[in-house]
């Protein structure tokens, strides 16, 4: 039978309704009861207070997620960056700041190397809106960032509430730009040496019997065999500090986050005073007895004597060591190639030509 | 507040009541008479599906995803609707993807390289970098960033395609990013995969007519000293050498992931498109069990035909050149067909088990 019903709500004044029901219709049986009415209502309320119910525990679920302050969760501001190149003393700044109570390295996942070598190297930035790394710089970081954050959790679940995660990313710096835009909020290290005993460093673990080359020759690394003529790896090296240093610098001059520049050469000459000004102008907080004992157990002078030297990855850790191990005509070389970021980082210390 | 309420009811015939009800009113909390069924409630219960949709995602995505929280999973391609076009490049895969781009609900993500960007970082990883957990591709958190990446590539589709409806197929064109064909499959086992290959030798000579100086790709190409090492006219050898290598790489990492994918796949070969395009492609959409109405494939083939290129765009030094299988007869010498031979060897034999050798042509 025939039944028409309309309800109309009208907010009149601020939290006052004015509502009209109004129900018209032919029935054979009994008319609707007013009663019937309320107890429809009673149940329809009952199912809206449910509904409200399960949306505030979900909302509530989605906001723990959204700010990923869920227990068993990484903060994202708690992420510190390690950036440079390699040999600039990175393995031991890492080594010393993993020691501390809830701080954990990540040692070189190379996620800047993926998405830096692909987007630098290959052009993808001129892909346009369809290249997956191409189009706006909110998509790119909103992509990135969800990928290191996941990558970071599966590694590192046990990190909780206010733990600090060290990413060592030398060797990931040709992207160093990129993740520092997906995660703002991070911290940063941004290790500096003074390039000629980075060639140096280089050129000791690229000769023969030397750490680089054993690596190799174990299979360990694959691919073109490393250069063994001084001259190509001098050139490399140069051209891979001129890259990767000069992204680094790229991402630090533009992080809005806690940043802070490191001279390994400083590092080397007061390791305490650095770190406590490390953890400080970062805003870590760190238990300075923990520092001070991890200064010490990884100070070069507990490294056992049989693991250092040349040829070795503990090498000899003297700032200025260059001056003994190239010649004039790689020091050149080097200064060439390098010249922006030496004269930047170190002022005035090219070698005086006329002089030599 | 004041209510008014009147009833009346009153027989209009024998056994049928005809009923009026009018309640008015002014109140502070719940209208009265709004019932399960009002726009309030029924925003409601969209509300509760969108936060189960999006606490799906979420687990599936596992942390750390942004999208998600700005519910923009919910706007993502369905992975079973992600069409994979893999092989090499200069295989017909633009002619491909344009017939199906205009199918209905069918939309293109063109060549995003996402299949580069992993592919060719895994490929070059070092075996211990493989084997360790702290390397973000690592064998040890395979699953984790297997995860990763099918959310990197759901977000990713999204964002470059953000007309896309929620039944409407994507078509990711990807010859050139084959070398990630594995690891994308592994990522999206449900998305569908097409695997176009094409004669090694006319693949090579097809490279070889567009990097000539003047032509349609050396003018493209910007990187490194590419132009003025001018290798088509300077040492065609080695672009024939270096083209027949990254064919075996592309196209062998294609196959593999074809092999192992366990959705919805088809093998075509561009000289079966190219004598047959109609049934090729009705046999594409049924094996991809894809619907597809025949009179609209019908339209696509006929108008994306080579007959209806205009002919200013076609030729030699141009993207679309000659379309004639078999046609490196006449552009390589015996030497330079025998050169891809014998580096795409395997994949020739397999692909091509027919084909007649360089030798035999002369």
């Amino acid at each position: 039978m025939p039944i028409y019903r309309q309800n109309v709500i009208l907010e009149v004044a601020r939290g006052i309704r004015a509502f009209l029901n109004f129900e018209a219709g032919l029935t054979r049986g009994p008319v609707p009861e007013e009663g019937q009415q309320s107890q429809k209502l009673q149940q329809a309320r009952r199912w809206l207070e449910d509904r409200n119910r399960q949306i505030a525990e979900l909302e509530k679920k989605l906001a723990e997620d959204r700010s990923g302050a869920a227990a068993g969760d990484l903060k994202p501001e708690n992420v510190v960056w390690m950036f440079g190149t390699a040999r600039v003393g990175s393995t031991w700044l890492g080594s010393m700041m993993d020691e501390p109570t809830g701080h954990t390295m990540w040692h070189e996942p190379l996620v800047g190397a993926l998405f830096g070598s692909f987007y630098y190297g290959r052009g993808a930035h001129r892909g346009g809106k369809h290249g997956i790394l191409g189009g706006s710089d909110e998509k790119r970081s909103r992509a990135i960032r969800a990928f290191v954050l996941a990558a970071a959790h599966e590694k590192f679940p046990e990190i909780t509430g206010d733990g600090y995660l060290v990413v060592k990313e030398p060797n990931g710096s040709n992207g160093a730009p990129l993740l520092a835009q997906a995660l703002p909020e991070s911290r940063m290290i941004f290790l500096v040496r003074d390039p000629r005993d980075v060639v140096s460093s280089n050129l000791s673990g690229k000769s023969e019997g030397g750490w680089s080359v054993k690596a190799y020759e174990r299979g360990r690394r694959t691919g073109t065999p490393p250069p063994t003529d001084p001259k190509a790896i001098v050139k490399q090296g140069a051209r891979k500090y001129l890259e990767f240093i000069g992204r680094s610098k790229e991402a630090y001059d533009a992080h809005q986050g806690p940043k802070v520049l490191v001279r390994y050469e400083e590092l080397r000459a007061d390791t305490l005073g650095t770190m406590k000004h490390i953890y400080s102008t970062l805003g870590m907080s760190v238990d300075e007895n923990e520092v001070t004992r991890a200064v010490e157990k990884h100070s070069w002078e507990n490294i056992p004597e049989d693991k250092k030297g040349h040829g070795k990855f503990y090498r000899k850790a003297t700032p200025g060591g260059w001056q003994e191990d190239l010649t004039p005509d790689q020091i050149e070389v080097v200064e060439k190639i390098t010249g922006p970021l030496l004269d930047e980082f170190y002022p005035g210390q090219r070698l005086d030509r006329t002089g030599v | 507040m004041p209510v008014l309420k009147n009833r009346v009811a009153f027989e209009v015939m024998r056994g049928i009541k005809a009923f009026l009800n009018l309640e008015v009113g002014l109140t502070r909390g719940e209208a009265p008479g709004g019932g399960a069924g009002s726009e309030t409630d029924n925003a409601r219960s969209q509300k509760i599906g969108q936060f189960g949709r999006r606490l799906a995602n979420r687990a599936l995505a596992g942390p750390g995803t942004t999208a998600s929280a700005n519910g923009a999973q919910d706007r993502r391609v369905r992975p079973e609707n992600a069409v994979w076009i893999f092989g090499s490049g200069r295989s017909g895969s633009t002619w491909l993807r344009s017939m199906m781009s205009d199918m209905d609900h069918h939309r293109v993500w063109e060549e995003p390289m996402v299949g580069q960007l992993f592919g060719s970082f895994h490929k070059h990883a070092q075996e211990g970098q493989l084997s360790s957990a702290n390397f973000i591709m690592g064998e040890p958190t395979r699953k984790g960033w297997i995860r990763s990446i099918r959310n990197f590539v759901l977000d990713g589709a999204m964002y470059a395609n953000p007309r896309l409806g929620p039944d409407d197929y994507l078509v990711i064109k990807e010859p050139n990013g084959s070398t990630g064909a594995p690891l994308l499959m592994e990522a999206l086992p449900e998305s569908r995969m097409i695997l176009l290959v094409r004669d090694p030798r006319d693949v090579t000579a097809s490279v070889l007519d567009g990097a000539r100086k003047g032509s349609w790709l050396y003018e493209r190409k910007d990187k490194g000293q590419w132009k003025e090492n001018a290798l088509a006219d300077t040492n065609p050898e080695a672009i024939i050498r270096r083209r027949a290598h990254m064919y075996m790489s592309q196209v062998g990492r294609a196959k593999q992931a074809f092999e192992a994918h366990e959705g919805p796949k088809v093998l075509v070969r561009y000289e079966d498109l190219r004598a047959d395009t109609l049934g090729t492609i009705k046999r594409i959409y049924s094996e991809l069990g894809i619907p597809a109405e025949e009179k609209e494939l019908v339209r696509v083939v006929e108008k994306h035909s080579w007959e209806n290129i205009p002919e200013e765009n076609k030729g030699e030094g141009k993207f679309y050149r000659k379309a004639t299988p078999g046609g490196w007869r006449e552009d390589l010498t015996p030497e330079q067909a025998g050169i891809v031979e014998k580096i795409t060897a395997p994949l020739l034999e397999e692909f091509y088990p027919e084909r007649e050798k360089a030798g035999e042509t002369n």
